[in-house]
């Protein structure tokens, strides 16, 4: 497969789970909005711009605000997360590159595919934060999760299973492992600052991953922080678990054929199985969870940029030609 | 729907209706089924079409406009018949044209015996922008310089005549099959009755002939499309056309010559290109021999071609054959390479390079459509009757500083086809572009991008000056 083309697979795989990520996280916080304390509610923002990386636009998520503030605070926060054109991260943009992408590689994926993209993408270039605040913002974001998961099943039932799907597939893996880890980093720090928060609010966290079952039936309904991070993080049945993205982000890379070059190709799966292992092996034994967190942000990062050595920016001074 | 108030001139011949106002015989189902439909009916078939379009994101960039990076070309739902028999006659017509073509350009690359013989002056051909010295001397495999040819037709009460030859990177083929499947399922049991030829296996034609043009000796040669990239306004049906013909879609960056062989950059390594498709103009083609800022095409590229590793199609410097001045000669080039007489005619065309066909054009500029010869796309054309005296001035002034970049032709009366406007049928006029493809023999399928002008009264069909589609059924014998 031609190497850009491969490439822009994999940037589509990365830029449509991270819109419906943050499609998730906000759905969940604007739910939050109607009835519950105004500490979680900043505790939330709090966690959705710490596991972004990025400051709210003014300055700071402050502490002691009334609801009223809150709330207008938070159509403020909502709006620069959501559609604002200047912060790459936003919904609209994710969403908007990953459909970008899809378009340059319309003869690589079917043409279900496309449609079903493109209409979503019709669909979302019409709104803005103001149109989608007056009502209930959380059918937004229910509807752009909903749109990306029927994409990902017209894709699972019609896209051939060549080398793109597979480059598509693993950008969603590591941009999904690469997001857990950066918000149960977010989380614990979060957690942190409000340390009379009950549970630290972790029942919104296993509703993002829908865990609640699972962890009901393995532990008990009073939550406790450490064990919904342990779940979250290494739960091999968990559909959305740390573990299981990097499990899939090593089985997809397994899947695919080998580059140019043998070494460039193996160091890379020597990564994914290494941090597979770290999840897998080395959580449960470790008490640093934020260490290990770290470490696996920093190797999915490694990962990226091995896979681009590897497959798509590779010297061509002395390549196997075929 | 009903076609009182159509409005039928005599000198403009109507696709569809006959002056008294009886259908064609050819068009009389389709006359009849567009009766039976009320407004609400066939406004939400039209509804349908647009919004497939849309749904689907078939696109047609406009430059310089910021708003229309994809604007949606719009496809009005009334199809367009044609006879068998008229078919028939273009068939014969255009692949007649496209062997005299490819012969002329053999000819003047090689010995330029057309020239010698005083047919064409030298000075047309060598003093053409879109010649290219670099090709002097080069053997095309199977002595085909243009594979892929789209040209535009025109009908007037006096019949079908050529507008113009598209011979560099006629684009619109992915508009024709895209019209045909929203309208034929928009109007299914009227297509079904109504006997249509398919288009629908255009991409195997392409491909077969791509195929055939690959160099010797590569079985299961490995064929690119070139395209400039997603920014061009044809980016909709190079995507369209890599999917039907199974080809890598690259640009510039992909490709790289190595030993005199073309490499495209893949997962697996490098992998060697046999058939370049390119859909990139010449100028930008290669910058070691063409312009040297490009970023679009490929070091190397010609020399690769030269040595036979690769083939590219169409070839370099076909340019010189679908020149606006060259066109005025291509009737003589049938006769001279063929010895047999033009099927299809050309529209009468002065060339501002002679005197008196300057003087000529410049003292009837507001009856004519003077046209630069470098340009397409309906781009630095000033329409006669359509202009102001101020831009009549302005236009006359850059023709005598340069008449040799111009040609003029008369405006023509180009046919009408209904179109549904605003819920009602209205003529508006069109043009068709088939598309002829050769390799070792020519193929056509029985179609073409049927353009038209969708602003009342205007003659330009052209998709970057707000012309639509429309479907052309070519009916069974």
């Amino acid at each position: 497969m031609l190497s850009r083309s491969a490439q822009g697979l994999y940037w589509m795989g990365r830029y449509l789970e991270r819109a419906q990520h943050l499609c998730r996280l906000l759905q969940l916080q604007v739910e939050a909005l109607v009835d519950r304390p105004v500490r979680e509610i900043h505790l939330g923002w709090s966690r959705i711009y710490g596991a972004l990386n990025r400051q709210p636009p003014f300055g700071g998520i402050q502490f002691d605000r009334r609801d009223n503030y809150t709330l207008a605070d938070s159509y403020t926060l909502a709006g620069d997360l959501t559609f604002e054109r200047s912060n790459p991260d936003s919904v609209w943009n994710c969403f908007a590159l990953g459909r970008e992408n899809a378009r340059q590689m319309r003869h690589r994926i079917s043409a279900e595919m496309w449609i079903c993209l493109n209409l979503a993408y019709l669909r979302i270039q019409k709104l803005n934060i103001e149109n989608i605040w007056k009502t209930s913002p959380e059918n937004f974001y229910a509807e752009t999760v909903e749109d990306i998961h029927t994409f990902a099943g017209v894709a699972a039932t019609t896209m051939y299973r060549d080398e793109g799907w597979h480059f598509m597939q693993l950008g969603h893996s590591i941009e999904r492992a690469q997001h857990s880890a950066a918000l149960f980093l977010s989380q614990i720090a979060t957690a942190r600052l409000y340390r009379d928060s009950p549970d630290g609010d972790c029942t919104a966290l296993l509703r993002l991953y829908h865990a609640f079952d699972a962890y009901d039936r393995k532990h008990s309904v009073e939550i406790q922080p450490h064990q919904v991070l342990d779940l979250l993080a290494t739960d091999p049945l968990l559909p959305n678990s740390l573990c299981r993205s990097l499990d899939s982000a090593a089985a997809e890379l397994a899947a695919i054929p080998q580059g140019p070059s043998a070494t460039g190709s193996a160091a890379a799966s020597r990564l994914a199985g290494r941090v597979q292992a770290l999840i897998r092996h080395e959580w449960p034994d470790r008490e640093d969870r934020e260490a290990m967190l770290r470490q696996i942000g920093e190797h999915c990062r490694s990962l990226h940029d091995q896979i681009m050595a590897a497959y798509i920016d590779y010297s061509v001074e002395a390549p196997p030609v075929h | 729907m009903e076609f009182a108030a159509y409005d039928l001139d005599d000198g403009i011949y109507d696709e569809m209706l006959q002056p008294n106002g009886e259908p064609r015989e050819h068009s009389r189902l389709l006359y009849e089924t567009l009766c039976r439909l009320s407004s609400e009916e066939i406004g939400n078939i039209q509804e349908r079409v647009t919004r497939s379009f849309s749904n689907e994101g078939i696109s047609f960039t406009v430059y310089g406009d910021a708003e229309a990076n994809e604007r949606i070309i719009p496809v009005d739902c009334l199809p367009r018949i044609l006879p068998a028999d008229e078919w028939k006659h273009l068939e014969i017509g255009l692949t007649q044209r496209l062997a005299a073509l490819n012969r002329f350009l053999d000819d003047v690359y090689g010995e330029a015996r057309i020239i010698g013989d005083g047919v064409i002056p030298a000075d047309v051909v060598r003093g053409c922008p879109q010649y290219r010295s670099e090709m002097c001397g080069v053997s095309v495999p199977h002595g085909t310089w243009v594979a892929v040819c789209g040209t535009d037709l025109v009908r007037t009460n006096q019949g079908f005549q050529v507008l113009e030859d598209n011979l560099r990177v006629p684009s619109g083929v992915s508009y024709m099959i895209a019209n045909r499947k929203v309208v034929k399922t928009s109007l299914r049991r009227l297509y079904r009755s109504s006997r249509v030829r398919g288009v629908e296996h255009y991409g195997r034609l392409l491909q077969e002939t791509l195929r055939e043009l690959s160099p010797s000796g590569r079985k299961d040669p490995c064929i690119a499309l070139l395209t400039p990239g997603v920014y061009n306004s044809a980016f909709y049906e190079h995507m369209f056309l890599a999917r039907e013909i199974g080809a890598e879609l690259v640009e510039g960056r992909d490709l790289l010559v190595n030993g005199g062989f073309v490499y495209m950059r893949t997962t697996t390594g490098l992998r060697r290109v046999d058939v370049v498709y390119r859909r990139v103009d010449d100028d930008f083609l290669d910058p070691l021999v063409f312009r040297e800022d490009s970023l679009l095409g490929v070091p190397g590229l010609i020399h690769a071609y030269k040595l036979g590793n690769v083939a590219v199609v169409n070839a370099p410097g076909t340019g010189i054959a679908d020149d606006k001045s060259v066109y005025a000669y291509v009737p003589d080039m049938i006769r001279y390479y063929l010895g047999e007489e033009p099927i299809l005619g050309n529209v009468q065309t002065h060339l501002c390079r002679r005197p008196e066909e300057l003087e000529y054009t410049l003292d009837n500029l507001e009856n004519l459509v003077v046209k630069r010869v470098g340009e397409s796309g309906g781009y630095g054309m000033l329409v006669g009757p359509h202009s102001t005296p101020e831009e009549r001035d302005t236009y006359a002034k850059q023709v005598r500083a340069n008449p040799a970049d111009f040609i003029s032709q008369p405006v023509l009366p180009l046919s009408r086809a209904p179109c549904l406007i605003e819920g009602r049928p209205e003529p508006r006029h069109v043009d068709l572009r088939p598309f002829v493809l050769h390799g070792t023999r020519t193929r056509l399928v029985p179609g073409a991008f049927c353009r038209v002008a969708l602003r009342r009264g205007s003659l330009v069909v052209n998709s970057s000056q707000g012309g639509g589609g429309k479907d052309l059924w070519v009916l069974e014998a």
